[in-house]
């Protein structure tokens, strides 16, 4: 198997694993930390689709790399801004949870 | 067909659309204590690029094109305004503007000089959704649709938890990571095209894509994650609270424009992108789930006590008339019958744009006169607070779809669209869904009209000036019932499957 | 502008004109006083515009079409008299009520949608009007705000929904099938039987105005609707209002081509109707429970031979129901501001109110040199001499019985002793009651070219008399036993229906179970790839 191929398998296991983990665990951070894995996975795959699009003389396709790095920039807000959310509510919430196993939201206004 | 990847004179027009807002919230930064003035000005500067831009298309008959850096796809980006993107930035600058006309001084904090937490986000917050709807209006180029998606997303969360509270922050913190889960797949989706096509030019992709598997895997991906973003039947889990949970203008926006926007890039993905990929199959698919959402919306809406979660339910409720657009859109190639379906559609969502931003605004009043929503205790809530009423009112007109109303006309186009493609469900789910809409919305007009047992104590009385906001913008939708009952000519300009597109 | 231009644009600008007077409270107030004028333009229009004459809107204005021919000047004349009598009813009527400002809105609002429906010739135009008398009908019904009104309220707004969805669905049809996108009434009719949704328009077009004159079984809202409105309310919505279906009959049904089966289906249906409205009529004892029974037969009567009429291709059947409904209307209307009189008089001094009303109401039944035997005689050249003239002759003889009982309950009714109706109430009483019998009268000749010399003679007199003496007799045999009869709640059907509501209930409630269910986060995530599946192999099935 090439290294590609083996970079592909691997970024499609990742957003599997992440998809999973992202549905079935309950803990707010640990879906936000299941998000960036799969945030990985899919920069691995453009990074595959990079190098199956070299043009000759370059190592890769430069346009996947481009987008890799702005993909970066923006999983790292969104990773930031659910921080900062998951923070405040750790702070006025003793148990920090997503709030649908019970089904009620509690006092919306 | 002669693709144009040149700009043209007025491009610049598309650029000022989305950067005026962007230099707005740079402003606002720098000088936080005068955030309303400076946004309230700039909100006036970038309706008049929307205007010129609507203009600038409407009477060339072609659309607006700004090759950005002068490098032309596949390396460089393009944006590009057609008639349909026109009339979103023009639908999305009309309510924007009369919601940042509405929240002047609610969130004005009395007597502090340094900056306000408050105001601040909430202005920020507006001119971003703002530049990120243009941004996606005006987008030709898939990756940087995507960075337009997430700002709008980024922007639209902290309104949500606006208020602080405990419940509200949760459902902000549900809401992203249910929008990033479908951001993600979006992403994947386009990464997959790259590879297989070697652009992510939608212009150029028009020509380039077939029917293969990889596209089809792709477009599933992106459409996939594109629902749970436009809160479709069954992925609409995060909706309610949410809208619920903001405070009125917020509510307004995020109801009538942010979940728009991801039905917007939908749209142009199937009918744009890809052409020639969709299947009757999959369009049934898609429309099925509309009808779905539509008929559980509506009796869920029948449920609720909260006047706010009520229209949240609504909106679950409209936006599946949505998406009857794709069997009806693509069945009739070239006939009148798919303009008239084009037509509805995009009238549908204009017209529930306007009605469900009335809507929450009204609801805002009410629940600002009587200090709480609860729909059971409303009686008397009519004489105490008529004009909110009357805006329900109307903008219940169009949610129903009775004439006088931008809902009757675009709900007329859909039935003739689905007579004559001879899909008779999807006429009588609209009819049904009609009824339901008049039942929830009689529901709370019954209550309000009735007269109170004992009378009402108001907490507090809203500012004439917001009332008549909330009425015009109302009226707005009941003006869109004034468009002819056939397909429009603006929405056709520039369209890239301009004959219709094909079924395989 | 000319001259008929004028008068049909007056129709509807001056009740518009009205309403949004309304807006400013201190004028609300005082429209009821002006309520009665609003009606007369469309009173001038109906008497002295030219049949055909026609309006049409500017561009603009979304190119709406107004049309005057013979049964919808008929129909107009009468509506608007009707509701300018009733509107000099109500000035008194509401004098010092508490809402009488947003009483005379509602009222103007149905008042417009409801005449300009008679002139309306294309299908937005007539659907708007409809739906707005329909929908503004509503305010009038809930007017006094008790539970058995905002019950009646309630069934009203939901069956008329129903047949708003209907109408809508099947004006669509027209407009989808009509040529060259034109949305005038006439093309869309004459281009339906070429049309593949023929049956469906046809069906769906019957179902939505027999549901608004009131159809069996479609007629539940009419009983509960005219006992529980205010009184002016109840004439003018039982005379005029109901009048919308019947032209929206004549217009949209092809009477020269000729239907055989939709004649048939419809003929049959308001056979039923006339006999199952005085059949079950007679069993209430509320006199305006009886007067909507009456309107439910009445108004079978007047389907059965728009059906007729349609089965054979006969072009004046149109006519001689307009006719037919013309005099319902005045006297239907005169009926219930009796019954609204009755309550407010003394109980000795009730046969000023009482012998006139026992007239009207038999003319209702073909009281010989009433207007109401004219309209009886008119009918018959549709009907024909076979099964529909018995079936005539029969419902002459049910509607006399259903009459005297009207009069009866009318006598027993409730009233407040030692107050005297304002003189206002009798002369607007003493006008309809009148204008019922004179204006068929006058119509006659005119309009049915039959001459009045026939209409008096011995031989027509007797053919609409023995009727009403069969019906007397059997009215006294019943008489005796009255209380042997069974007791069938208002609304009949809707008894049966209203069970079915704890089952809706049920699915609601399930729909939010469901809902709590797809709130968790592994049954959404099971969707997302389900959905991705789904739609990819939806998308590779076709390859």
């Amino acid at each position: 198997m090439t290294s590609t191929g083996i970079f592909a398998l691997t970024a499609t296991s990742l957003v599997g694993l992440g998809l999973f983990s992202v549905m079935t665990n309950p803990q707010p951070l640990r879906k936000i930390i299941a998000f960036n894995v799969i945030g990985n996975g899919v920069f691995l795959l453009f990074g595959v689709v990079a190098h199956r699009g070299a043009a000759a003389g370059l190592g890769a396709d430069p346009v996947p790399q481009a987008l890799v790095i702005t993909g970066i920039v923006v999983a790292f807000s969104a990773t930031a801004l659910a921080v900062a959310l998951l923070l405040r509510l750790a702070k006025q919430t003793p148990l920090p949870t997503l709030g649908t196993d019970d089904g009620s939201d509690g006092d919306l206004a | 067909m002669a693709l144009q990847t040149q700009t043209t004179p007025d491009g610049y027009l598309l650029i000022l659309a989305i950067m005026l807002p962007v230099a707005g919230i740079l402003l606002s930064l720098i000088f936080g204590r005068w955030v309303e003035r400076i946004a309230l000005v700039l909100l006036a500067l970038s309706f008049g690029a929307a205007a010129a831009v609507f203009a600038a298309v409407w009477q060339s008959g072609r659309p607006v094109i700004y090759v950005v850096g002068g490098w032309a796809p596949p390396l460089g980006i393009v944006l590009r305004a057609d008639g349909l993107s026109a009339a979103m930035m023009m639908t999305a600058a009309i309510i924007i503007c009369a919601t940042g006309a509405f929240a002047k001084g609610e969130f004005a904090e009395p007597s502090r000089q340094a900056e306000a937490r408050g105001p601040l986000v909430f202005w920020i917050l507006l001119l971003a959704i703002w530049s990120a709807l243009n941004a996606i209006a005006v987008g030709n180029d898939l990756f940087n649709l995507y960075v337009a998606l997430e700002l709008l997303t980024f922007a639209a969360v902290p309104l949500v938890c606006l208020k602080g509270s405990a419940a509200t922050v949760r459902a902000a913190l549900r809401y992203l990571l249910f929008a990033l889960l479908g951001s993600i797949l979006y992403l994947l989706g386009a990464v997959l095209i790259y590879g297989a096509y070697g652009t992510l030019d939608i212009t150029l992709l028009s020509g380039r894509v077939g029917a293969e598997a990889v596209a089809a895997i792709a477009a599933a991906l992106m459409t996939v994650g594109l629902l749970a973003k436009t809160a479709l039947f069954p992925l609409h889990l995060w909706l309610p609270p949410a809208h619920a949970g903001a405070p009125a203008p917020g509510s307004a926006v995020l109801s009538a424009l942010v979940v728009k926007g991801s039905f917007f890039l939908i749209v142009r993905l199937w009918f744009d992108a890809m052409p020639g990929l969709l299947t009757m199959a999959a369009a049934q698919l898609l429309a099925t789930l509309g009808a779905a959402a539509i008929l559980f919306g509506s009796v869920l809406a029948l449920r609720q006590q909260r006047l706010k979660l009520l229209i949240a339910y609504s909106t679950i409720a409209q936006i599946g008339y949505l998406f009857f657009l794709f069997p009806l859109g693509v069945g009739l190639a070239g006939s009148d019958a798919s303009g008239a379906a084009w037509t509805g559609g995009w009238l549908q969502l204009f017209s529930h744009a306007f009605a469900k931003a009335a809507m929450f605004m009204a609801a805002g009043l009410i629940a600002e006169a009587l200090g709480h929503d609860r729909i059971a205790e409303f009686s008397g809530v009519g004489r105490a607070v008529p004009i909110p009423i009357v805006t329900f009112a109307l903008a219940g007109l169009s949610l129903m779809g009775v004439p006088p109303s931008g809902g009757f006309v675009a709900k007329g186009l859909l039935l003739i669209a689905a007579v004559r493609a001879e899909q008779w469900w999807w006429a009588a789910t609209i009819l049904v869904g009609g009824l339901l809409a008049g039942g929830y919305i009689l529901l709370v007009l019954g209550k309000a009209l009735g007269s109170a047992d004992r009378p009402l104590v108001l907490k507090g009385s809203p500012s004439r000036r917001r009332e008549l906001i909330a009425l015009t913008v109302a009226l707005a939708a009941v003006v869109l019932g004034l468009v002819p009952l056939r397909s429009s000519q603006l929405l056709e300009i520039g369209r890239l499957s301009a004959v219709g597109v094909a079924l395989r | 502008m000319t001259r008929p231009e004028l008068w049909l644009g007056a129709t509807l600008a001056v009740p518009f004109a009205m309403v949004a007077l309304c807006l400013a409270r201190g004028l609300r107030d005082r429209m009821p006083g002006l309520l009665m004028l609003a009606p007369l333009p469309a009173l001038v229009a109906s008497l002295s515009v030219a049949d055909g004459a026609q309006m049409v809107l500017p561009a603009a204005l979304l190119g709406l079409t107004f049309l005057l021919d013979v049964p919808g000047a008929m129909l107009l004349g009468s509506a608007a008299l009707l509701w300018s009598v009733s509107g000099a009813y109500a000035h008194p009527f509401l004098s010092g009520a508490a809402h009488r400002g947003r009483f005379a809105t509602w009222w103007l609002m149905t008042l417009a949608g409801n005449l300009g429906v008679f002139m309306s010739a294309d299908l937005v135009s007539f659907y708007v009007l409809f739906t707005l008398a329909t929908l503004a009908a509503y305010g009038l019904i809930v007017h006094d705000g008790t539970p058995a009104s905002r019950r009646a309220g309630a069934v009203y707004i939901a069956l008329a929904v129903l047949g708003e969805a209907l109408l809508l669905m099947a004006f669509v049809l027209l407009a989808a099938g009509s040529a060259e996108g034109s949305l005038a009434i006439r093309d869309a009719v004459a281009a339906l039987p070429t049309s593949p949704w023929r049956d469906s328009a046809r069906a769906l077009l019957v179902l939505g105005f027999g549901l608004k004159i009131g159809l069996v079984p479609l007629h539940v809202w009419m009983p509960l609707t005219y006992s529980a409105a205010p009184i002016p309310a109840a004439a003018v919505l039982s005379g005029a209002a109901v009048n919308a279906g019947v032209i929206g009959l004549i217009r949209f049904l092809p009477f020269d081509a000729g239907l055989p089966d939709w004649g048939g289906a419809l003929a049959a249906a308001g056979w039923i109707s006339a006999f199952a409205g005085a059949g079950i009529g007679i069993t209430q004892t509320n006199p305006r429970t009886v007067l909507a029974y009456s309107s439910v037969s009445q108004m079978g009567l007047i389907a059965a031979v728009l059906g007729m009429g349609l089965a054979i291709g006969d072009a004046s059947a149109p006519q001689a129901a307009a006719f037919y409904a013309v005099h319902h209307a005045l006297a239907k209307g005169g009926l219930f501001l009796a019954v609204g009189l009755a309550a407010l008089s003394n109980a000795g001094r009730l046969w000023p109110v009482l012998l006139p009303a026992a007239v009207i109401a038999l003319a209702l039944a073909g009281l010989p040199l009433t207007g109401g035997a004219l309209a009886k005689s008119a009918i018959k050249a549709p009907l024909g001499e076979g099964l529909a003239g018995t079936l005539a002759t029969l419902s002459a003889i049910t509607s006399t019985l259903l009459m005297l009982h009207f009069v009866h309950c009318l006598a027993r009714s409730g009233h407040t002793p030692s107050t005297r109706a304002p003189p206002e109430l009798v002369i607007s009483w003493l006008a309809i009651a009148f204008a019922s019998i004179a204006v068929p009268w006058a119509l006659y000749p005119a309009v049915l070219g039959a001459s009045l010399r026939d209409a008096l003679a011995l031989g027509t007199l007797w053919q609409a008399l023995w009727p009403l003496l069969v019906g007397a007799a059997l009215a006294i045999a019943l008489g005796r036993r009255a209380h042997r009869l069974p007791h069938v709640p208002e609304g009949d059907v809707l008894a049966l229906a209203e069970r079915a509501a704890p089952a809706l209930r049920k699915l609601a409630a399930a729909s939010e179970r469901i809902e709590g269910w797809l709130r968790q986060w592994p049954v959404a995530g099971v969707f997302l790839l389900v959905l991705t599946i789904a739609l990819a192999a939806t998308l590779l099935a076709g390859r």
